[in-house]
């Protein structure tokens, strides 16, 4: 009677006969012949991205017949590790350093509000060109071209940094040339 | 929270309510470079015509600010919004919740109104 009492799957040693059934979608892989995992899907794929897992490294699933490349697993396929850019040294708000991700796809700035504000107010052309790359960002992550994502953004970044340099500097020297010209009235 | 960012971003905004503030006394006049791709091509830039459209704003007349560069003033308050939230989420460490995102859809459609409106003013809207 007390086994009655007792949920039948609440065993979790298995010993009723029961099949212990992991996660769908759960994945083991291995490293250096050592098997590991489950893990699920998008955290291996966070990890292939990262390097931590090589994608000739093998992984298998539930269904599979034997363990495959990761590069061989339609899932995985294109996931190659991310080029991460090294983080901007200088502390100017443009010099964002990539934010934190929100969803599956880790989140590509894509300068665009910065190279508008550039644009408008340094009145350099080298702003519009940051703004064509800074258009393409979010289109390319949409449709997973991770890779070409993160060099607009770079293409963005560097063409609105110009800009702003360039028009940070031409009001310096306006500026220097002023102060010399009221220096030499005085 | 990072205190150094906090800083940068204090002086930062020191520095632009300066010039602002000194935008509003001269009109600019003497201390601002002018558009380097006027004086080269002879065309209005996209951002042509803000500093005197900052002036009208910054005097509250708003009728001229928006003639000056009504692209532009419709466009500069909602990128520094836009700036202001990335900013803050910089300073913070971690982005906000809220946050002025364009979308693939979004930037293009700016793209485009930016692109046009720099051919546009150079055919009908000349300064």
């Amino acid at each position: 009677m007390r086994q009655e009492d007792f949920p039948r799957n609440g065993n979790l040693d298995g010993s009723h006969g029961l099949v212990m059934i992991p996660p769908v979608m759960s994945w083991y892989y291995s490293k250096n012949g050592t098997q590991l995992g489950p893990v699920a899907e998008a955290e291996l794929l966070v990890k292939i991205k990262s390097g931590e897992v090589a994608t000739s490294d093998l992984v298998w699933q539930e269904g599979m017949g034997d363990w495959k490349p990761a590069s061989q697993v339609p899932a995985f396929q294109g996931s190659a590790p991310l080029s991460i850019p090294p983080v901007p040294q200088g502390n100017l708000p443009m010099a964002q350093p990539p934010a934190m991700a929100y969803g599956q796809y880790p989140q590509i700035p894509n300068y665009l509000w910065q190279s508008i504000v550039v644009t408008i107010l340094c009145c350099m052309p080298f702003g519009v060109v940051g703004i064509v790359y800074a258009a393409k960002v979010d289109g390319l992550v949409a449709g997973g071209d991770l890779a070409g994502a993160q060099a607009a953004s770079q293409s963005a970044k560097t063409w609105t940094l110009t800009a702003f340099i360039c028009g940070l500097v031409s009001t310096g020297l306006v500026v220097v040339l002023m102060v010399i010209g009221a220096a030499q009235q005085a | 929270m990072y205190k150094n960012r906090a800083l940068w971003v204090a002086l930062a905004v020191l520095v632009l309510a300066f010039g602002a503030h000194m935008l509003r006394e001269t009109g600019g006049a003497g201390w601002m470079p002018g558009c380097a791709f006027k004086k080269v091509t002879g065309l209005d830039c996209p951002g042509c015509g803000m500093t005197r459209a900052t002036y009208a704003a910054l005097h509250g007349n708003l009728g001229a600010a928006f003639h000056f560069n009504p692209v532009g003033m419709v466009l500069l308050p909602l990128a520094l919004l836009a700036l202001s939230l990335e900013v803050a989420g910089w300073v913070r460490g971690k982005p906000l919740p809220f946050r002025l995102r364009t979308g693939r859809w979004g930037s293009a459609v700016l793209l485009a109104i930016i692109t046009g409106w720099w051919i546009l003013r150079n055919v009908y809207w000349k300064l």
